[in-house]
């Protein structure tokens, strides 16, 4: 897994939370894997000069903050479909985001819409890449106590120019 | 002069964040319209008065490109201003939409930024700081 990869995936996710959700994030090197039994995933899926997806799981207590944050209301103000599109969304901006800090301004990408995925098995599909290809970079996050996790998934080869800048 | 804004993006939560980002910069607002995609955007800009639309790209049914480019073909709607707010990164299709006369914001954005484009387009601007209440 490359380092340089990994700083810009957690630069790109720390400026999007903080920018769009007020939330602020730190990042945790030798954490274990997310707790499965309390998140929640969104993912979403490109094509351009490579294509992949973008897997983001967060602890399911931070939802309703995150959702309430970008709305400007209270946390018991919003409603289960208001809190998973403000995580497809979320996921959407670090998504339209990261892609022209790897490939370059120029390239162009099609994006597709974002899903949620729920329970614990789909999930675990989904960051685990049943194919046995593993992610191009991870970042794990701390967010108000609770855990967020970034996977990123790259079909094709990264351009060289990523790495030598 | 109070702006008609219409709002065209398929998440709501972005919407009502674009909404408010708007009245916290000061924006003198008047009615809010707002649509999931292109093709309702168009219908709402055919029966109501609007002066500012601001529009995603990446939406179902109707993308925000084919949007700006019916709106620049139809003489009734061609010359309200446009902003493009997305989380697109490509500079070869922001300078697309450039061309169809749109300004352009990545998202994630600053209320700031959004105050400084819709004054430079409409010419109506917010306060610098927030009305206090």
């Amino acid at each position: 897994m490359n380092h340089r990869l990994n700083d810009v995936l957690f630069n790109v996710a720390e400026e999007t939370l903080e920018k769009l959700a007020f939330m602020f994030v730190s990042r945790e090197y030798d954490r274990e894997d997310i707790d499965y039994d309390s998140i929640v995933a969104a993912s979403i899926s490109f094509s351009g000069p490579f294509s992949g997806n973008l897997v983001l799981t967060i602890s399911t207590n931070c939802v309703p903050e995150l959702s309430a944050n970008m709305l400007g209301v209270e946390e018991d103000e919003t409603t289960p479909d208001q809190q998973d599109d403000a995580l497809k969304e979320t996921l959407n901006v670090i998504c339209g985001n990261i892609l022209p800090a790897i490939a370059g301004k120029k390239a162009v990408f099609n994006i597709t819409a974002p899903f949620i995925v729920n329970g614990m098995e789909d999930i675990k599909k989904a960051v685990e890449k049943v194919d046995g290809k593993g992610p191009a970079s991870v970042v794990r996050m701390e967010m108000d106590g609770e855990q967020c996790d970034i996977f990123l998934y790259i079909d094709g080869e990264i351009p060289e120019d990523f790495f030598n800048d | 002069m109070a702006l008609n804004v219409l709002i065209v993006d398929d998440s709501g939560v972005m919407r009502a964040m674009i909404k408010k980002t708007m009245l916290m910069s000061g924006l003198p607002l008047g009615e809010v319209y707002q649509a999931g995609n292109g093709k309702d955007g168009l219908e709402i800009l055919n029966q109501n008065w609007i002066d500012l639309v601001v529009v995603d790209i990446n939406m179902p049914v109707m993308n925000g490109e084919e949007m700006l480019s019916q709106m620049r073909e139809n003489p009734g709607t061609k010359d309200i201003p446009v902003v493009v707010i997305s989380t697109e990164g490509s500079q070869t299709r922001i300078e697309r939409l450039i061309k169809k006369g749109a300004s352009f914001i990545q998202k994630p954005f600053s209320p700031e930024l959004i105050r400084d484009i819709v004054k430079e387009i409409t010419g109506i601007g917010g306060d610098d700081e927030p009305p206090v209440k």
